[in-house]
């Protein structure tokens, strides 16, 4: 692009427009990687926290995925560092602010569920012993396909908003039906569909 | 009727720029280089010239041992794009 300053309006708004949508590219290609990787590391998780709870001790070892939290933010930080330097835009930091607020919540859930799991804080302060483990793979299904789905609202991106859709609705019925450990397969299904599977559209869109 | 038209804004380059950094808290030089497809010279020119203008600050700094140039976009510079913006439609309009 070099110097020219015969614009009409028309080529005017057409810099303008290709600028700002240039930057929500780079934003959507560079969401791709760290979906993968998230969605990989919760199904991962999954199965090994389904295997100890239904072999060795029950469901205190969904204490692990705090493990993942840390393994999953350390990976993003390695990703983030790989992948090009885009700088904070609106959309970047609307996405950024979508997961924070999903962590948070998840993150408050589970530590409630564990506090209670492990004794700490009486059962009764949240809700009746029937639904105090069927319950939290639900609700956390939910929260993952809104997330989704809201990111895909911002970038615009239909794959990843029909993902969100599913996981987020498919998770939260098909969790009620497993109060046991099989409800971990159920979050795994739902980080594939909810996280890899739009990841890897968009990895393999970028490729073309 | 036709309203005029900032001429420090109109100008491919230096509109690129004003409209990379619109949507960008900050922006650093490289990567401004890299999605306008400007030569280094040329745009080093553009910004001072947007800089001098009151349009965008440049922050110098360094990114471990390198250097590295910050660009963002003042208030000023966010009302005069508006201001560009507003008066563009005017032309529009008419056609």
């Amino acid at each position: 692009m070099e110097e020219n300053s015969n614009l009409t309006a028309e080529r005017s708004l057409e810099i303008i427009r290709e600028s700002i949508e240039r930057s929500q590219r780079t934003i959507t290609r560079n969401s791709a990687l760290p979906m993968i990787w998230w969605g990989v590391c919760v199904v991962i998780f999954s199965f090994i926290i389904a295997y100890l709870w239904n072999n060795h001790g029950g469901p205190a070892w969904n204490a692990l995925w705090a493990v993942m939290w840390l393994v999953g933010y350390v990976g993003n930080w390695m990703i983030d560092k790989k992948n090009e330097t885009v700088p904070t835009t609106f959309v970047g930091k609307s996405i950024s602010y979508v997961w924070t607020t999903f962590g948070i919540f998840c993150g408050g859930i589970g530590f409630m569920f564990c506090f209670i799991g492990n004794g700490i804080l009486p059962l009764e302060l949240i809700m009746p012993k029937v639904y105090a483990f069927g319950c939290i793979t639900s609700v956390i299904s939910l929260c993952f396909g809104m997330g989704t789905t809201i990111t895909g609202l911002i970038i615009r991106n239909r794959i990843i908003q029909v993902c969100g859709l599913i996981a987020g609705l498919g998770g939260f019925f098909c969790a009620l039906h497993f109060p046991g450990h099989e409800q971990l397969y159920v979050m795994a299904a739902v980080a594939v569909i909810g996280l890899v599977v739009p990841g890897v559209l968009i990895q393999l869109q970028n490729q073309k | 009727m036709f309203q005029p038209l900032d001429p420090l804004l109109h100008s491919e380059l230096r509109l690129a720029i004003m409209s990379l950094l619109i949507s960008a808290d900050e922006a650093e030089f490289p990567y401004i280089k890299e999605q306008t497809g400007a030569t280094a010279g040329n745009l080093s020119v553009q910004v001072d010239k947007l800089s001098a203008a009151g349009y965008i600050e440049v922050e110098k700094t360094f990114k471990g041992k390198r250097p590295c140039t910050i660009c963002r976009v003042t208030d000023d510079g966010r009302k005069a794009f508006e201001a560009y913006v507003k008066a563009l439609s005017s032309y529009l309009k008419v056609k």
